[in-house]
């Protein structure tokens, strides 16, 4: 594999990342972590500023499968590889099943509360993310394993063809406002500048082998199919490029597109965070409200009719007025014509996976006097009033909008503040992947340094390879409390 | 001091879960011993004659005809067909015994493999034959090469005589079934 190739397939795999479950449910709500802004602009901001160590103020990695692991198949277990591929996924596996990974690697992000409105905290920042899922094409694995000829009269349904991924570079400006002592909101307003996309869903049809009509057999396809793709073709071109400088020129490439040379899109977040009482809290969140527009770059494919073919027909008379007739090269023409596999450059427009975030919390253990809550504005607050909690419990919804529709976790968390200077939050989480999902998150404050650690489905780590589901996150920021 | 004990149980606590996490040894080679060998089935060709064209012909060849058939000379196909069978169906509705041969020809037009076919004026039942190519039967090699078929008909009776069906014909129908490796 050119190394070139293999770039790009990391880049894919690894680089990208976001959509599989994208919940990030031990960061949500764990406010004294400033990137939970970036998952509801509405949450609570007790800080003055923050600056995000850049490059490494938010670093994290997803991966999941549904219905089997890396290590059923490549487990070094003396099993034959191809009765593990038959019986383990062939035979297993259905089209809800899927595969995938998302990143997102932040490049900077910062904040800080207005001098004027010091209930306004504003945030920036610049973030990569990417994704690739991919669902498994029940039938059409089928199909390849077995092929037709022991599959008379079964249909193999072409809408088992679903997959999307992209990479995008998201610039983005928030302001989120304390209403009052009892309500916060925010808004925060994206750019896209997208890297690549591809993405086929909603695909129709099937294919299926009878008894034929006139001959033995009818094979009959019918066939509504499509690929929507952008910013592949010029990369695929840079790699089939054998030269020394087609890495260059890739890096170029992405380079150029990750700030606005490619195709651009626009996008909203909002969130807010309510108290229903001294000790219980409700938040809730929509991200990625928006679009990118594709006309650079665009390279659709489609596959849309209907064909039944028996073979060659040679039926006479009518035969015999043309006997030079190439019949066979006649058939493969009909059969374009009916099917035609085409390709086309037209722009579109491609909706980002709406994210949803609902949370309701509820507080115990008893603060000091000094630390409970004043009436007074975020330039006053003592250290000690930073936070609203000393214990928390609570539970937590995400919905993320899918190609297959949407995707829901429920998650049930405990959260902790050990002083002034250490968080920690456990996760138990339900979702189509696991439902042994132990999340635990460490938020540590050393002086204006602030660092976390976030890690998803622990007990998965016991085997890593056999785990459906894994998920790690880190950041390093600075932070700036009122008296610092 | 409970607060430095709690603090650095969690810690611990996060960094073993992390730093502990094991793996069972895989093997990513197996996936060179993957056999994925799918079983394509199609039809090849379907011909038909009335009897009032073989009549038309006399007592001799009615037809004789080679039709261009690249479908097994492709290059994925050639490359990666590895055994099968082809079926021919023939259904005789006149009133007179045929010859059929089906002749497999090559791009310069040599034969390289023929099916000869002696069917029974009707009432007679459909002649089916099998032809396994591959293991354990003829060369695959006929099918790599083979470029265009050639259907002969002969009437071997009168060409005077209708069936009493109606709409007497003679009809060849034609499947294939054969495993391909796809990896």
């Amino acid at each position: 594999m050119k190394s070139t190739t293999f770039f790009l397939f990391a880049f894919l795999v690894v680089a990208t990342n976001y959509l599989q479950s994208q919940n990030k449910q031990l960061l949500y709500d764990f406010y004294g972590i400033p990137q939970s802004v970036m998952v509801n602009p509405g949450v609570k901001t007790p800080y003055q500023w923050h600056a995000g160590i850049p490059i490494l103020s938010n670093i994290s990695f997803q991966a999941s499968t549904s219905g089997i692991t890396v290590n059923d198949l490549f487990a070094n277990d003396g099993i034959d590889f191809t009765a593990k591929v038959r019986d383990r996924a062939v035979n297993s596996l259905k089209k809800g099943d899927d595969f995938g990974g998302s990143g997102l690697i932040e490049i900077f992000n910062g904040g800080f509360r207005s001098r004027n409105r010091p209930n306004d905290y504003y945030s920036f920042g610049m973030y990569g993310e990417g994704f690739v899922t991919v669902y498994w094409p029940e039938d059409l694995a089928i199909l390849a394993f077995e092929g037709n000829a022991n599959n008379l009269n079964r249909r193999f349904d072409l809408s088992h063809i679903t997959g999307q991924g992209e990479a995008v570079n998201i610039f983005h400006f928030g302001i989120n406002r304390k209403i009052d002592n009892r309500l916060t909101v925010g808004i925060r307003a994206k750019v896209y500048s997208s890297v690549f996309e591809f993405k086929s869903t909603r695909n129709k049809g099937y294919f299926v082998t009878t008894e034929g009509e006139n001959n033995i057999l009818a094979n009959t396809l019918v066939a509504d199919v499509q690929m929507r793709t952008s910013g592949i073709e010029e990369i695929l071109d840079i790699l089939d490029d054998d030269t020394l400088s087609s890495s260059e020129e890739l890096s170029k490439l992405l380079l150029r597109r990750s700030f606005f040379g490619g195709n651009l899109g626009m996008g909203a977040d909002f969130g807010f965070t309510y108290q229903l009482n001294p000790r219980t809290f409700v938040t809730g969140s929509l991200l990625d409200i928006g679009f990118i527009y594709h006309t650079k770059d665009v390279k659709n494919y489609t596959l849309k009719g209907a064909a039944t073919n028996e073979g060659v027909d040679i039926i006479l008379p009518d035969a015999l007025i043309d006997p030079d007739n190439d019949l066979w090269q006649d058939l493969v023409d009909e059969i374009e014509v009916l099917i035609p596999f085409e390709t086309n450059k037209n722009s579109y427009v491609s909706l980002r996976p709406i994210k949803l975030n609902a949370s309701i919390r509820y507080n115990f253990g008893e603060r000091t006097a000094r630390d409970k809550d004043c009436d007074c504005n975020y330039l006053t607050v003592r250290p000690s009033q930073r936070f609203d909690y000393i214990n928390s419990l609570g539970g937590h919804l995400f919905v993320i909008n899918g190609p297959r529709g949407p995707k829901v976790d429920i998650t049930g968390f405990y959260q902790k503040r050990l002083g002034n200077a250490v968080a920690v939050k456990a996760t138990y989480t339900a979702n189509k992947y696991t439902l042994a999902n132990l999340g635990l998150g460490l938020n540590l404050q050393a002086g204006p340094l602030n660092f976390y650690l976030l890690a998803d489905n622990l007990l998965g780590y016991q085997n890593l390879p056999d785990s459906n589901y894994a998920s790690f996150q880190f950041g390093f920021n600075i932070l700036s409390w009122n008296n610092n | 001091m409970m607060g430095k004990v709690c603090r650095y149980l969690s810690l611990s606590t996060l960094l073993v879960c992390l730093m502990q996490s094991c793996a069972d040894e895989q093997d990513f080679d197996q996936f060179d011993d993957l056999s994925v060998t799918p079983e394509l089935a199609s039809s090849l060709f379907y011909f038909e004659s009335p009897e009032t064209l073989i009549n038309s012909a006399g007592n001799a060849v009615f037809y004789s005809q080679e039709f261009n058939f690249d479908a097994f000379e492709e290059g994925y196909v050639a490359d990666n067909i590895m055994d099968g069978v082809i079926t021919y169906e023939i259904e005789n509705t006149t009133s007179k015994p045929l010859d059929i041969l089906i002749e497999f020809l090559d791009e310069t037009g040599n034969s390289l493999d023929s099916e000869s076919f002696q069917i029974d004026p009707e009432p007679t039942a459909i002649l089916l034959r099998e032809v396994a190519y591959g293991t354990d039967g003829k060369s695959l090699d006929i099918l790599r090469n083979t470029s265009s078929i050639r259907i002969s008909g002969i009437n071997l009776g009168d060409s005077t005589s209708v069936s009493t069906q109606s709409e007497p014909k003679i009809i060849i129908r034609s499947s294939a079934a054969f495993a391909f490796r796809l990896q």
